[in-house]
């Protein structure tokens, strides 16, 4: 039982959720999976005095897509994105890292909104969205916005969210035929959180590759490494990347996990692996992600 | 503060007025007085109290229970009529799936979500599945042999 008490409003749409949102701006907490959310109010770390489901709002479910971009709704949970085969095939960055999220448990009632919303540095979409460039749509009931990773994560469980907006979508550019891409994350044992995660997308011919980095600073840390790849995978290319990864890495924060040395070191060796193992699986076919 | 929800719990319809506060894990418990989910952690971590929810697993004590109006909820008692086992049950017992009895009825549910799943699972699929469920007796090696010898008793009835 959570000791403090609240008020719970489950509402059926977008719309009547954003009324909730513009009547109790600043008491109110959202609660969509509750993975992180309910622990820490049955913890009593969050006390809202209003608390607004999103679990019964279909059109938050949604996939859409385009030619050029894959739209997903908030409230889809991480085993539906992992699951859904245009993210597997048009944005397969993004499914790799919700299939690695938690446990069984946690990827069938967790969302990729809440997630990105509570924005804990070393969680999986922050660094896998922000590698990918995408936006970030937030409604509230004036107005919409889309926002990019660099503008929609501000600090440590921090973003640009207003009391009265909701995070309703993200925006994935569909990623090129034959990109290689890759998700890897340090962690001491199955299911436990990640320490540091490493995300890279390499396309075909080393065109273009971007390496994500979490758990080693505030916000997710985005490097365009396409220089370094420019004559292929040599070890010396790698190298760089290291060094890169471990300099940008500078604002990593100590805790009881690791120190920020250590974090530090650890961005070196997962940019290195990630960019490896995207471009070991460049070419191969269309990217998709295997089941 | 009190709500009316209206949940179907395995398979029958209910009505239950809800303290906003309650976990489902709790309601289940001490309102329905379904207590073969058993609560451990109370913030996510053990896996005590899996249930279906809606044919997903999920940890009851990280749902509230105001929140489950016009889902489907499936305990570990519906499994097998009262006083018969389920055979992924029967494989626990006989393979020595357990000890203390905790951690049970969530490996259950995990096991029988996977096998729903994948009636073929290798052993990495099953350590996989139960990743989400914390067992501090057995080591987990008779719970993998219990599951394995539980999905071959499934797929030969299924032939039969």
């Amino acid at each position: 039982m959570i000791s403090a008490e609240f008020r719970f409003e489950t509402p059926k749409t977008v719309a009547e959720a954003l009324a909730v949102l513009e009547a109790h701006a600043g008491e109110c907490k959202v609660l969509a999976g509750g993975m992180t959310l309910l622990p820490m109010m049955t913890l009593n770390l969050l006390q809202p005095s209003v608390l607004v489901s999103l679990n019964h709002i279909p059109e938050l479910s949604g996939i859409e897509e385009s030619e050029d971009v894959v739209r997903l709704g908030a409230m889809l949970r991480h085993e539906a994105v992992h699951d859904s085969s245009v993210v597997r095939v048009r944005a397969p960055l993004v499914s790799l890292a919700a299939g690695s999220i938690g446990d069984v448990q946690v990827r069938n009632r967790g969302t990729i909104g809440g997630s990105l919303a509570h924005a804990e540095p070393a969680a999986d979409y922050p660094c896998a969205t922000a590698t990918l460039e995408a936006r970030f749509r937030l409604d509230s009931q004036s107005q919409h916005r889309w926002l990019s990773a660099g503008e929609f994560f501000v600090d440590v469980m921090t973003t640009a969210l207003a009391p009265d907006e909701l995070l309703t979508q993200v925006e994935i550019p569909v990623s090129s035929p034959g990109a290689g891409c890759a998700h890897m994350r340090l962690r001491r044992v199955e299911g436990a959180f990640p320490i540091v995660v490493a995300s890279s997308i390499v396309e075909p011919g080393y065109r273009r590759a971007r390496l994500g980095l979490g758990g080693v600073g505030a916000r997710p840390i985005v490097l365009d490494v396409t220089d370094e790849l420019r004559d292929g995978l040599a070890p010396a290319a790698l190298a760089k990347i290291g060094d890169r990864a471990h300099a940008a890495a500078d604002g990593a924060l100590d805790d009881l996990n690791a120190s920020s040395t250590y974090r530090r070191e650890m961005a070196r060796v997962y940019s290195q692996r990630a960019v490896r193992a995207a471009v070991s699986n460049m070419h191969t076919n269309s990217g998709e992600v295997p089941k | 503060m009190k709500q009316q929800v209206g949940p179907k719990v395995n398979g029958v319809a209910r009505q239950i007025l809800v303290d906003t506060r309650a976990k489902l894990a709790e309601v289940l418990r001490d309102e329905l007085r379904l207590t073969g989910t058993h609560i451990g952690c109370g913030t996510g971590s053990c896996g005590a109290c899996t249930v279906l929810l809606d044919g997903k697993t999920v940890k009851s004590c990280c749902v509230l229970a105001a929140d489950v109006d016009g889902c489907e909820i499936m305990t570990v008692e519906s499994l097998a009529e009262p006083g018969e086992l389920h055979p992924i049950q029967l494989s626990f017992a006989e393979h020595h799936g357990l000890q203390c009895g905790f951690c049970t009825p969530g490996m259950i549910l995990s096991a029988f979500q996977l096998l729903s799943d994948n009636p073929t699972p290798d052993e990495t699929e099953i350590r996989h599945a139960i990743s989400g469920n914390l067992c501090r007796c057995t080591g987990y090696q008779f719970i993998i042999t219990a599951i394995q010898a539980a999905a071959k008793k499934l797929n030969n009835e299924a032939v039969e």
